[in-house]
């Protein structure tokens, strides 16, 4: 019925590319603004574009990402309650399923890009938590809310969710896991984990 | 997504039959609790930015950063808590065999059909189109906002729909926000229902129609009554309906399938964003 909503909660990494000035550009603004300009230099990179050097490209925009994100920090929201319960192996397997299954779905997304412009439109700080609030125009003459959730480690901001017209990407796994976890157990979890992030894809 | 909104009988009977089995059960059983939202203060705040130190090592793993563990998480910790919890679904077998439903009908039937339509029309007429159906449902979007009080966005809407049908050329083109840039007010039945208090109560996939609730449900069955298709000849609908369907899927091809892609429960992943989103929409 409502018909936006599925619209881009998947898009999310491509929408740290495209451009823009930060009109108020506060120390998390500043580096998610930073991060993003770092990307969008990687995919402007002439030499990169040699379909030869195509993974590297990847891995290049990867290790940015990887840098501005909080990955146990996402883990553990998106596992709530349950992550108590797991040891610091399983924590860390976990950690880096999640992290891979992400990476995969997105990192295909950022080859899409095609000229998304961004609007930088404040940011709220509550201590050593922060929201960046963008605003994208697409192609489409559609306009996309997005909300950088991040925390602040040592001198560096962390993102830690991303919100999308209000659909949190935490929440939203959260769910999926709480609901497999209420009906199977933690292994079965795992195992689908490793069939959606670590089996090839055609 | 509407489809028929030409026959509101059959909707309306849809809604008798389907859900009402338990519906005054479910009400009691299931509802969601409530979350509050923590309401942050904007600041500007300045500090020095820190440049360096941006990039971590590529293999970098959660052990490399010597922080104190974080707090275990608890239930009332309101900074996990940005929308209410998951919405209740007593019909989830149901609901799934709806969903099953929607997959085949997306893949096998509007996404060729879709994809066609896309290959013939260009963006800017589809993006047209799109504009001049958006235009003819301004009542609904007028009238709820009224009813919600919010009459700034409905003289807005009034004035956006007038613009967009004189200078617009019958909506086709979206003066009211392009020139005098007026936003839209996006309001329904259903936002309005819960703007006053209502819950969710439950989570429906319709078939054809998709996601939705019980509020949004009667929401959408109360629009009808403002959409000024309702009351054109039906077999004008019957015919232009399609097109819109049409025109609509092919600005949003890769959606679906993105989030089918990224999720480990596709049908929860789907009901969660919905539920997300319109609560958000519902606080806007």
């Amino acid at each position: 019925m409502n018909r936006n909503f599925l619209f881009p909660m998947v898009s999310a990494f491509l929408l740290i590319l495209g451009t823009g000035v930060p009109s108020m550009a506060g120390e998390p603004t500043e580096q998610i603004k930073q991060t993003t300009d770092k990307i969008l230099s990687i995919l402007a990179d002439p030499n990169l574009k040699n379909p030869a050097r195509a993974e590297e490209r990847k891995q290049s925009v990867r290790r940015t990402i990887d840098g501005r994100f909080d990955w146990e920090e996402l883990a553990r929201r998106s596992l709530a309650q349950y992550w108590a319960q797991r040891t610091p192996d399983e924590k860390e397997e976990f950690i880096q399923l999640y992290r891979e299954l992400l990476a995969r779905t997105y990192l295909n997304k950022v080859q899409d890009y095609s000229g998304e412009t961004v609007r930088y439109e404040g940011e709220n700080i509550e201590s050593d938590y922060a929201t960046v609030k963008v605003r994208i125009l697409t192609a489409k003459n559609t306009e996309i809310s997005v909300d950088y959730r991040v925390m602040k480690r040592r001198s560096n901001w962390l993102v830690y969710d991303i919100s999308i017209e209000g659909v949190s990407l935490v929440n939203n796994y959260r769910s999926q896991f709480n609901s497999i976890l209420q009906k199977s157990t933690y292994e079965e979890l795992v195992k689908k984990l490793k069939e959606k992030s670590l089996t090839e894809k055609p | 997504m509407r489809i028929n909104s030409g026959s509101p009988i059959w909707i309306a009977l849809w809604l008798i039959a389907f859900p009402s089995l338990s519906a005054a059960q479910a009400i009691v059983q299931f509802y969601p609790n409530e979350v509050s939202r923590v309401d942050s203060q904007f600041e500007t705040g300045v500090s020095e930015p820190a440049f360096e130190n941006i990039e971590k090592p590529s293999t970098w793993v959660a052990a490399a950063t010597p922080e104190p563990q974080g707090p275990e998480w608890k239930a009332d910790d309101a900074e996990f808590e940005t929308s209410e919890v998951n919405i209740p679904d007593p019909f989830e077998p149901l609901n799934r065999i709806s969903f099953q439903f929607n997959d085949k009908l997306y893949f096998w039937l509007l996404k060729p059909v879709a994809v066609g339509y896309k290959a013939v029309v260009s963006q800017e007429y589809r993006v047209c189109f799109r504009n001049f159906f958006e235009n003819l449902i301004a009542p609904v979007r007028v009238v709820n906002c009224a009813l919600q009080g919010k009459f700034k966005g409905a003289g807005y809407e009034t004035v956006r729909f007038f613009i967009n049908t004189t200078l617009g050329f019958f909506g086709f083109f979206d003066q009211g926000k392009d020139k005098f840039n007026i936003d839209k007010c996006d309001e329904d039945f259903g936002q309005t229902l819960g703007f006053w208090g209502m819950k969710p109560v439950f989570y429906l996939e319709w078939p054809v129609l998709g996601s939705s609730s019980l509020r949004d449900t009667i929401g959408f069955v109360g629009d009808l009554a403002l959409d000024p298709r309702t009351y054109i000849f039906r077999p004008i609908v019957s015919v232009v309906r399609p097109i819109e369907i049409v025109n609509d899927v092919s600005l949003r091809i890769g959606q679906y399938e993105d989030l089918k892609e990224a999720a480990i429960d596709p049908y929860v992943a789907k009901r969660d964003a919905y539920h997300q989103y319109r609560n958000n929409k519902i606080m806007e």
